[in-house]
């Protein structure tokens, strides 16, 4: 079990394209497989040779979810045919539950995937990969698995991982989290600029050295935003009886200069809450929210236009990012009217804007005019960043904004977000890693159930209360 | 500068002035007699004026991702309604003119009912309004031509009329072409209107009224093809309830041709002029060389797969495209994983 860890921009992704045939290495590079010098480009291909090979478990997973599982395997794995071509289904249901038997899930192999868990999606996946090979040969390459897995489900797929190990599988982890590295692997390898760093067996390393390795030089493991408690004289913003599909009647407050997280499951309806606030109008909700300095008026959730939130969205390629447009293009979507409310668009004032908020967010990039694309994820979150900021939102509202970020720049990122709350924003962070709701925020609610069952703050609010809160537990201070 | 205009010659950029060129050279060799002559330039574009129109009023709506079927059909709407205000009232020109391009623009509002408000795909929703629209003009004139002396008036001379060499459907391509150019090249609505069409819920979440874009869009498109139809009217000299069921497929082909052209993927007006003209250019030079009718829409077919490939490896280099992303809606920009086919994001989005 070999871990491979470093920066975005380290060449982690670039490192795993390569093996997988996506990028052509350059001359001069060999490799080996079994001992045997082979190809690059044979490496990713199935059906060649003893059947040695790299399976890929991607991180976008690679399945189809309208389909059920009995299909999405047969799609890697190939159709159980008749000589007329027709699909035998019975054979190739039969062929699913073999593939599966080993991961001891339960559920329905005739539903859609998209009916099932994100961790029963990623055994899918594994499954998928791993179909047809001998078990003591070949390496499987999963690359950051967890990175979209709720914690409870994390644990999950590692039992799996550690029993893929014991059959003899060699095991290529690519992480960003640092915790997963230790739990799992038996060696480490630190990319870091496209340059192999060290490569040595996790025992008898430290979690400081290994994000000393990362970063190049000293850095704190655990940042915590400096920042004041916010005072609780006004709220900016009031949520009363939010009510969604996995929420059940949530009420909170926002205060100025506050940043609050919200921790919980996505059953809980951690996900869907920032959504509700922001972009309700299609969803079949119920809530009231207000802005006590705008109007005391409770306005109905639905028919609420959002003005002075800002939303950054969970998922930067689907929702974040507009992949065909440049740098600039991307950062000053949501300032247009700054620059022509109505008629010609000044290009002069747009560039000096797009130049100075590349300069703020500290985004590396050859230019405003590159292509979003040609930036790593977490340059490409920072120009998301920008793009919220510059419109001097009253509320942010942050989903997962680090979710594929490396640790350098995540504290970039931290800092960026508390400095603007120094100066007055509010912030509401929704997150998946526990991580960032340590590092950034001065108060978290919990949910459970789809209601808000406990508030941590102060000495309180670490990792560890917090996932003894998100477990369902009674946390220990309830507000 | 010189950099610059390295960069807007290219090869890449506008290979259609290119293939343009090599074209003109190769009918003056083939059919030196007739093609080479200012004529044959005069009938190119005189020819392609209105078709160059339905093309120009499907950009905006391509762009922000819409398609927009019914074009066609808003131009027969426009032109039969038109020829028969004038032939069956009093009333001035003018007005008849007025009448059939609000009914143009109650079509384009009832695309932006039926594809933004009842959220149908714009592929299916437009192609049921363009059959609705179509049995409209059929039921009120029973599929008969509407046509009378009084069309050679004042009603002809909208498309007929010349103005140094050229008739004036050419001149009104060329400022509707400007005013598309100008809003999408040089207003926030323009970006904005590209904003949706690469990535709907990004562009909404960003705080852009989608919606609003992707209705405006459909009344805009309906708009210009109702101003196309009543010239097409004009210059036919009758309303025919057929009029324009030839555009569709040569002003789509315009369109996509023209955003391979100059702007890098994205659908833009002067690719588009650059796309009616070379298309335009061929047809007419195979007419000339006496080559028959499939002759000429195998060229049409040869272009469109020519260039649109060539741009797709382009794009493959360039790693980026509009046109790919449009083609593939909201699914995400990099497909990272090339054995194991689109995942699932990328099944069209059906709203």
């Amino acid at each position: 079990m070999h871990a491979l860890i470093g920066h975005n921009g380290s060449g982690k992704s670039t490192l795993i394209k390569v093996l997988a045939g996506y990028h052509h290495a350059d001359p001069g590079a060999s490799v080996f497989l079994d001992g045997q010098p082979t190809t690059f480009d044979s490496l990713g291909h199935r059906g060649h040779g003893s059947g040695t090979r790299l399976n890929f478990v991607h991180q976008d997973l690679g399945l189809v979810l309208e389909l059920d599982t009995i299909d999405n395997l047969a799609l890697h794995g190939g159709f159980a045919r008749t000589r007329l071509g027709r699909v035998r289904w019975r054979e190739q249901q039969r062929r699913a539950r073999e593939l599966m038997a080993p991961f001891a899930v339960g559920f329905d192999i005739h539903q859609p995937l998209s009916k099932v868990t994100p961790v029963e999606r990623t055994i899918v996946a594994v499954a998928g990969a791993l179909q047809g090979w001998s078990s003591d040969h070949g390496v499987l390459v999963l690359d950051e698995p967890t990175a979209v897995l709720p914690p409870h489900e994390v644990g999950r797929l590692f039992e799996i991982i550690r029993g893929l190990r014991e059959r003899g599988a060699g095991i290529l982890y690519v992480s960003h989290r640092l915790d997963e590295v230790f739990e799992l692997a038996d060696r480490v390898t630190v990319l870091r600029g496209g340059q192999r760093v060290i490569a040595r067996p996790v025992e008898g390393l430290t979690k400081q050295e290994l994000v000393v390795h990362m970063l190049g030089d000293e850095a704190r493991a655990h940042y915590r935003a400096d920042l004041a408690p916010a005072s609780k004289a006004s709220a900016v913003l009031e949520v009363r009886g939010l009510t969604g599909r996995f929420l059940r009647g949530a009420s909170f407050a926002v205060y100025p200069g506050e940043v609050l997280g919200v921790a919980g499951l996505p059953i809980d309806g951690r996900d869907e809450l920032p959504r509700l606030i922001t972009d309700a109008r299609r969803a079949a909700v119920a809530g009231s929210v207000r802005m006590p300095d705008v109007s005391t008026d409770w306005v109905d959730v639905d028919s609420w236009r959002g003005d002075g939130l800002v939303i950054l969205p969970p998922d930067r390629a689907r929702e974040g990012i507009l992949s065909p447009m440049s740098v600039g293009e991307n950062l000053s979507l949501s300032s247009l009217d700054r620059f022509g409310p109505t008629g010609r668009l000044d290009k002069a004032a747009e560039r000096e804007f797009v130049n100075e908020w590349i300069d703020r967010m500290t985004v590396i990039t050859s230019g405003p005019d590159a292509p979003i694309t040609t930036l790593s994820g977490g340059n490409q979150q920072k120009v998301l960043f920008g793009r919220v900021l510059a419109v001097e939102p009253r509320v942010l509202v942050m989903c997962e904004p680090t979710a594929g970020v490396d640790i350098g720049a995540r504290q970039a990122i931290y800092e960026l977000v508390a400095e603007q709350v120094r100066q007055g924003l509010s912030v509401i962070v929704s997150s998946s890693d526990v991580g960032d709701l340590e590092a950034l925020c001065t108060r978290v609610i919990v949910l459970h159930g789809g209601v808000v069952v406990g508030e941590l703050e102060g000495d309180l609010l670490n990792e560890h209360e917090l996932l003894h809160a998100m477990e369902g537990a009674e946390p220990e201070v309830a507000a | 500068m010189t950099d610059r205009l390295k960069n807007a010659l290219s090869v890449g950029k506008i290979s259609g002035l290119y293939v343009l060129l090599a074209m003109i050279v190769l009918f003056s060799i083939w059919v030196p007699e007739t093609f080479p002559k200012w004529d044959t330039a005069r009938q190119i574009l005189n020819n392609n004026a209105i078709g160059a129109m339905a093309g120009l009023a499907l950009i905006v709506p391509l762009a922000a991702g819409v398609f927009d079927i019914s074009v066609p059909y808003v131009m027969t709407l426009s032109g039969v309604m038109c020829a028969y205000t004038v032939v069956n009232t009093d009333l001035p020109l003018w007005l008849a003119v007025v009448i059939a391009m609000s009914a143009a623009i109650g079509v384009g509002v009832i695309n932006g009912i039926v594809v933004v408000v009842l959220k149908i795909d714009s592929l299916i929703g437009t192609l049921a309004t363009g059959f609705l629209v179509q049995a409209l003009v059929k039921w009120r004139t029973g599929s008969k031509v509407v046509t009378s002396g009084e069309l050679a008036g004042g009603f002809s001379r909208i498309a007929r009329r010349q103005l140094i060499d050229f008739t004036l459907p050419v001149f009104y391509t060329l400022i509707v072409a400007t005013v598309i150019w100008l809003l999408l090249e040089h207003t926030a609505t323009g970006r904005r209107i590209y904003a949706t069409g690469f990535n709907r819920d990004a562009t909404r979440l960003a705080g852009v009224r989608t919606e609003r874009i992707r209705f405006g869009a459909l009344v805009l498109s309906s708009t210009i093809a109702g101003f196309a139809g009543i010239a097409l009217a004009s210059q036919l000299g009758s309303g025919l309830s057929t009029a324009g069921d030839s555009y569709l497929l040569g002003a789509f082909a315009a369109v996509f041709l023209g955003a391979t052209q100059l702007k890098n993927g994205r659908f833009n007006a002067w690719g588009t002029m650059i796309g009616v003209v070379l298309l335009g250019t061929g047809t007419t030079g195979l007419g000339l060389a006496n080559q028959p009718q499939w002759v000429q829409d195998t060229f049409r077919g040869v272009v469109l797969i020519a260039s649109l490939a060539l741009t797709g490896l382009q794009v493959r280099k360039a790693g980026a495209s509009s046109m790919r992303s449009w083609l593939r809606r909201g699914s995400p920009p990099e497909p990272t994983n090339p054995d194991h086919g689109p995942a699932a994001a990328s099944a069209p989005s059906t709203t």
